[in-house]
């Protein structure tokens, strides 16, 4: 018998939850299939469902836009608040598995999980998100590219929620390209890039004033190098560029072999990948 | 065990679940609402749609505790009784009913389209589709009979 | 003007409305009072010893009123070999074989008493693979193999169930001649069916010991005959009724879980139901079989095709089942469609700890025509030639003869080829994005829609409608909706008039299986001369109430009988099987029964050895050709258009014919381009479909489809069957684009990303 408790405050979801079999269940897409499948046996279920404080997407004075972590994929894919750089986001979302997944799927639910094969952790990374953290002792934030550590560890602590995801301003604009078997599948490799650029058009390049670059699948977190995106700022960014980017990103990659490609097949279309979406940045 | 209420193609039905029981559990075994049918208990196949609050969604990935603040809408309730909408007929006479089983699922991932995007493009139809997967047709009259009710 | 009432016609499937408004019943969705449910406990290791089941706290867990294990079927049984258990023995052979099984109140009970089984496995080194198998010393997947009855008794090496050897011609001599010889090496994955709906049965027992199951399965009467083996009982004790169908593709041509419910349900005396669920489908059910295919070609320089040999492995799996049939029928169609007079096909079906092998669309068909009509290009491409003009060249045309000697009646393969290549020609050009390649690629198709025997019942009611029975169970792809059409048409009825009655051994005439593109050619004629038969009877009854010769009557259009040349003078069908049931004659009832004759080998041409192949035919042809775009980054390959033409004899419903053609295009680029059952030691690393990947409406374009009409003299109205072509011709098709594309002949299934890339780019 598996308990269930649909909560009507934070606070009460958080004390449910302290217990270690207790699971929070947002979407449910992750969830549900392995309770169906036995994968996990929890003794109580904690919707969140009636937490509005974890609804909704609103933009910050500032420009920030915090994201509540009950919001749905597809809510990010329709939202118009996302601006410049920030329009990583709904890029992303729209490319997440299929409509009815989008449609329930919650970023929250996403985080907690940490495939880093799936889309959120690499854009999330590649944004500089800052994703909160609340408990019964209280709320922290944590930068997403610590937060995501590992094949299905996370930042999160028993007894701890994600409660929401902050998007800092970002100029540009965002480029999401998931390289994947088919359609709705998680990526082999994906590539998550923020781009701003002085474009000139005659020689199909920009001056770079302002890169994000990370990478996603080809290890257990994903990848995002800072001497990389600072190499390339105020330079001239072309095919060539763009290019040793991803050579650079490959080479810290440690991906595995598995059924999407091998390892070493994964590492040689990185960079192509990389260059691929960098250009897309500069010319879309 | 719980006892809920959920609103199922317009009318309250009570049934009593665990935490973990599926609105696709409760749908097909306790309301005997037998079109939503359980293809691979996984959120991959779509055989198992449903609309919730108008939004297509998993009934298999629903836990039926959780519902209980949702309009449900099944294959059921999509069209009065006896008749068919226009979707639906369509897809009868482009020949896109094969062995039939994925097709409550195409109808409401379709149905849950046209809603928001009454003259949608083969794209667009394709990706509404993403989710619902056909072994027997190929997808070829699913989509046409999409297309014919979107635009004639 | 329009020949035909409704032949030729896209009539609406019947049920379609049922279908879209989710009315129609499948097995899971049938209730029962008192019903209990079934649960099975399958093995985890791909070969171990069981030392011991202890079965007692299952048995004593709430609501459990059945625990099976395998002492409770000591009958083996399999149709060409009997090495086969319903619930394993004292060894398991395969990781998922089924061990035990329990039937409780609910199915949560059943789970939960699964999970209290004890079972003390020692695990045994398998054999995983068919070099593994075949090697020297091998573990022996099946040690008592010389002690199973079989119907072909010749030796056979360790671990092989099956051998055949076809041969015409003298291959070896001709290739000497030859001024092309190509060899090559092919290998196909194990290919998953995925119908949509699990597999399922429902049993029931009567009061007096007679059992009905229900179940979702290609032939009712396999069902029954496997029943009457592994239970032990007649088969008139027996019934086997067919609920509609989730899609099927051959896997549920073999029992799957009737055998279990069956027995629960006598155990018990209580209706039990048992659902696999979609992660025991992966381990426990079959798939397509694995191949490897060593493959010869040798030619003229003008391009004459001489000489072809083949050598077939099949990985057939823990149990022979239908193995030796697939690797019979493979090696039959090993030599395309061609006229190739020098001809050695061999091939093996080898046991290994996997999980068994099935037929499956195109039964071994795709398997070597992967090889062959890769083959085919490469040749091409050695002499320089196109290779469409290459196939039209040596392409067998009405009048010739298949492998064994039997005469090809009606052959449109020319016309597909033609078809295909012309579509292909006419696509608009497009620009093609910088870092990506398209090309086309083609493939000739040839299979067979004759094999074994059916029959079929029609009865005109009281009030002059039709009641149809045939054993035909309609999977989906509109076998029903057909053979009313032949009904209908032979008595200018409306269709609304013919009442299929569903696949039911009680009620039911013999049909040997769904399968096999068979039924509306098979079934069909069945139906075709039953029908003619029940009009000729009307039409003797009509002579005697119109008091003139049966020759002078004719049919008219919505049930009367008239004499010809006076409008007026005419009686009803329901005038006349009234008088039939009241007055004189009886009721109207006619029957057909048909074997299909054709096939055979002519021994003066043709050299057969081992376990054989059965007598099969009337030929069915097509073409395919399909555009693929590579990705020159990534090596990914997509299809980007796609043209399947088929020679159909005549379409009786265009938009079934489409919907097949269509169907098996998308099946087959799912087994060119993504799917494969991985497995390391005995065991499925992605056994559910999140990670075996079957195509979605994203991955494929629009197919077209084609028919091409050369009127087959047996079929009905001149038709022959389709629902297998569409998926054989697509890897090579595809296959053969690549190669021109990057000049590398892929020879492993599926295409993945990183082989595509390969080819672009050689390792060093």
């Amino acid at each position: 018998m598996v308990g269930f408790h649909k909560p009507a405050t934070l606070a009460e979801a958080l004390a449910l939850l302290a217990d270690e079999d207790a699971r929070p269940l947002s979407g449910g897409q992750t969830l549900v299939p392995m309770l169906n499948q036995g994968v996990v046996q929890p003794s109580l279920i904690v919707s969140l469902g009636r937490l509005r404080e974890l609804r909704g997407i609103t933009r910050l004075a500032g420009g920030a836009v915090r994201i509540g972590a009950m919001a749905t994929h597809a809510e990010i894919a329709t939202s118009t608040l996302f601006e410049a750089g920030q329009t990583l986001m709904p890029r992303t979302a729209v490319q997440i598995a299929d409509p009815a997944v989008r449609a329930a799927g919650t970023i929250g639910g996403s985080c907690a999980f940490g495939d880093p094969t799936a889309d959120w952790p690499v854009t999330l990374c590649a944004c500089g998100a800052l994703i909160e953290l609340a408990s019964a002792a209280g709320r922290r934030e944590v930068p997403a590219t610590d937060f995501f550590q590992h094949y299905l560890q996370t930042e999160l602590q028993t007894g701890e929620l994600v409660t929401a995801v902050t998007i800092p301003p970002l100029a540009g604009r965002g480029v999401y390209r998931k390289f994947a078997r088919v359609y709705g599948d998680n990526a082999t490799v994906s590539v998550a890039v923020i781009l701003d650029v002085d474009v000139d058009v005659a020689v199909e390049a920009g001056r770079c004033r302002f890169v994000r670059l990370a990478v996603g699948s080809v290890g257990p977190r994903p990848i995002r190098l800072t001497a990389v995106e600072d190499s390339l700022v105020g330079r001239m960014l072309d095919a060539a560029a763009a290019e040793a980017a991803g050579a650079a990103l490959a080479a810290e990659a440690d991906p595995l072999d598995d059924l999407r490609g091998s390892a070493a097949y994964k590492r040689r279309i990185l960079p192509r990948l990389v260059q691929r979406t960098l250009l897309e940045g500069i010319n879309p | 065990m719980i006892d809920i209420t959920l609103k199922v193609n317009g009318s309250e039905q009570a049934c009593r679940v665990d935490g973990m029981t599926t609105l696709l559990t409760v749908l097909r075994e306790q309301l005997l609402l037998t079109g939503s049918k359980r293809g691979c208990d996984y959120g991959i196949c779509g055989a198992c749609s449903v609309l919730a609050d108008g939004r297509l969604a998993r009934s298999c990935l629903l836990l039926a505790a959780d519902c209980e603040d949702r309009a449900i809408t099944t294959i059921e309730g999509v069209a009065e009784p006896d008749r068919l909408t226009d979707l639906q007929q369509a897809l009868v006479d482009a020949g896109a009913v094969q062995c039939g089983f994925c097709t409550p699922g195409i109808v409401l991932a379709l149905e849950a389209l046209l809603d928001v995007d009454p003259k949608p493009d083969e794209t667009a139809v394709r990706t509404a589709l993403g989710g619902n997967l056909c072994r027997c047709s190929g997808y070829g009259a699913i989509v046409d009979a999409a297309l014919k009710v979107a635009h004639g | 003007m329009a020949e035909f009432e409704t032949v030729g016609q896209s009539v609406p499937r019947l049920a379609g409305a049922e279908k879209v408004s989710g009315r129609v019943a499948y097995l899971d969705d049938i209730q029962r009072a008192g019903l209990l449910h079934g649960a099975l406990l399958l093995s985890p290791h791909p070969h171990a010893r069981i030392r011991r089941i202890d079965t007692t706290a299952a048995r004593a867990a709430p609501g459990v009123r059945c625990v099976l294990t395998g002492a409770d079927f000591p009958h083996r049984y399999g149709g060409f070999v009997r090495d086969e258990v319903v619930l394993a023995h004292e060894r398991v052979r395969y990781a998922g074989e089924p061990v035990a099984a329990i039937a409780a109140a609910t199915l949560e009970q059943a789970r939960q008493a699964i999970a209290l089984i004890e079972v003390d496995y020692e695990e045994l080194d398998a054999v995983t693979d068919v070099d593994a198998a075949l090697a020297p010393g091998a573990v022996r997947v099946h040690e008592d193999f010389e002690r199973y009855g079989r119907r072909n008794i010749a030796p056979l090496p360790p671990n092989v169930c099956a051998h055949t050897l076809l041969s015409e011609g003298d291959a070896d001599a001709a290739f000497a001649g030859c001024d092309v010889v190509i060899e090559g090496e092919f290998r196909t994955p194990a290919q998953v069916h995925a119908y949509l709906e699990p597999c399922s049965a429902l049993a029931e027992v009567e009061a007096g010991g007679k059992i009905t199951v229900w179940s979702a399965c290609q032939s009712v009467f396999r069902v029954q005959a496997t029943l009457s083996e592994v239970l032990g009982m007649p088969m008139s004790r027996i019934r086997a009724i067919a609920t509609p169908v989730g899609g099927s593709f051959g896997g549920k041509s073999d029992v799957t879980v009737q055998p279990l419910a069956a027995m629960m349900a006598l155990r018990t005396r209580r209706p039990v139901k048992l659902v696999l669920t979609r992660h025991e489908e992966f381990l426990m059910m079959r798939t397509r079989h694995p191949a490897r295919i060593r493959i010869r070609t040798g030619a003229m320089r003008d391009g004459t095709l001489v000489a072809r040999s083949v050598h077939l492995t099949l990985d057939g799996g823990a149990y022979t089942e239908d193995s030796p049939a697939v690797l019979g029928f493979a090696l039959l169609m090993a030599r395309g469609p061609y006229r190739i007079a020098h001809l050695r096909c061999e091939g093996l079906a080898v046991y290994t700890h996997r999980l068994r092998a099935a037929g499956f669309r195109g039964y071994g068909n795709p398997q070597v025509s992967f090889a062959g009509e890769s083959q085919i290009d490469d040749i091409a491409a050695r002499l320089g030639m196109d290779p469409v003009e290459l196939r039209l060249k040596n392409c067998v045309v009405a009048g010739d003869t298949w492998v064994g000697g039997q005469r090809i009646e009606a052959a449109g393969l020319r016309e597909c080829l033609m078809a295909v290549r012309d579509a292909a020609a006419r696509r608009p050009t497009v620009e093609v994005r910088p870092g990506y390649r398209r090309g086309i690629g083609f493939s000739a198709v040839a299979h067979i829609c004759g094999i074994l025997s059916t029959s079929a019942i029609v009865r005109v009611l009281e009030d002059g409608s039709v009641t149809l029975n045939t054993g035909a169970v309609d999977l989906g792809e509109g076998a029903e909706t057909v053979l009313a059409q032949i009904c209908a048409e032979t008595l200018k009825l409306p269709l609304d008039r013919i009442n299929v009655a569903p696949a039911d051994t009680d009620g039911s005439p013999y049909n040997w299986s769904t399968g096999g593109s068979r039924t509306t050619y098979m079934v069909g004629r069945a139906v075709a001369q039953a029908t003619v038969d029940a009009r000729d009877k009307l039409l003797t009854h009509a002579g005697q109430m119109l008091e003139c010769s049966a020759t002078d009557l004719e049919l008219r259009s919505g049930g009367r009988v008239g004499l010809v040349g006076v409008p007026g003078m005419e009686v009803s069908f329901h005038a006349i099987s009234q008088r039939a049931h009241w007055v004189a004659g009886g009721p109207v009832i006619a029957h057909a029964a048909v074997m299909f004759e054709g096939g055979g080998f002519d021994p003066k041409r043709t050299l057969l050895s081992g376990n054989g192949i059965g007598r099969l035919g009337a030929f069915i042809f097509g073409a395919q050709a399909f555009e693929v775009e590579i990705d020159e980054a990534t090596g990914q390959a997509a299809v980007t258009r796609a043209w399947s033409a088929h020679d159909v004899g005549r379409a009786i419903n265009p938009a079934g014919v489409n919907g097949q053609i269509i169907g098996g295009v998308v099946q087959g680029i799912g087994y060119a381009l993504y799917e494969e059952l991985v497995q390391e030691g005995g065991a499925s690393t992605n056994p559910n479909l999140a990670d075996y990947k079957v195509p979605g409406a994203m991955d494929v374009p629009r197919i077209v489809p084609i028919i091409v009409e050369h009127p087959e003299p047996s079929g009905p109205f001149g038709a022959k069957g389709v629902g297998e072509p569409p998926i054989i011709g697509v890897a090579p098709a595809i296959g053969n684009a690549i190669r021109a594309l990057t000049g590398v002949r892929l020879c492993t299934l599926p295409f993945s990303p990183q082989r595509v890339l390969d080819a672009l780019e050689p390792p060093a």
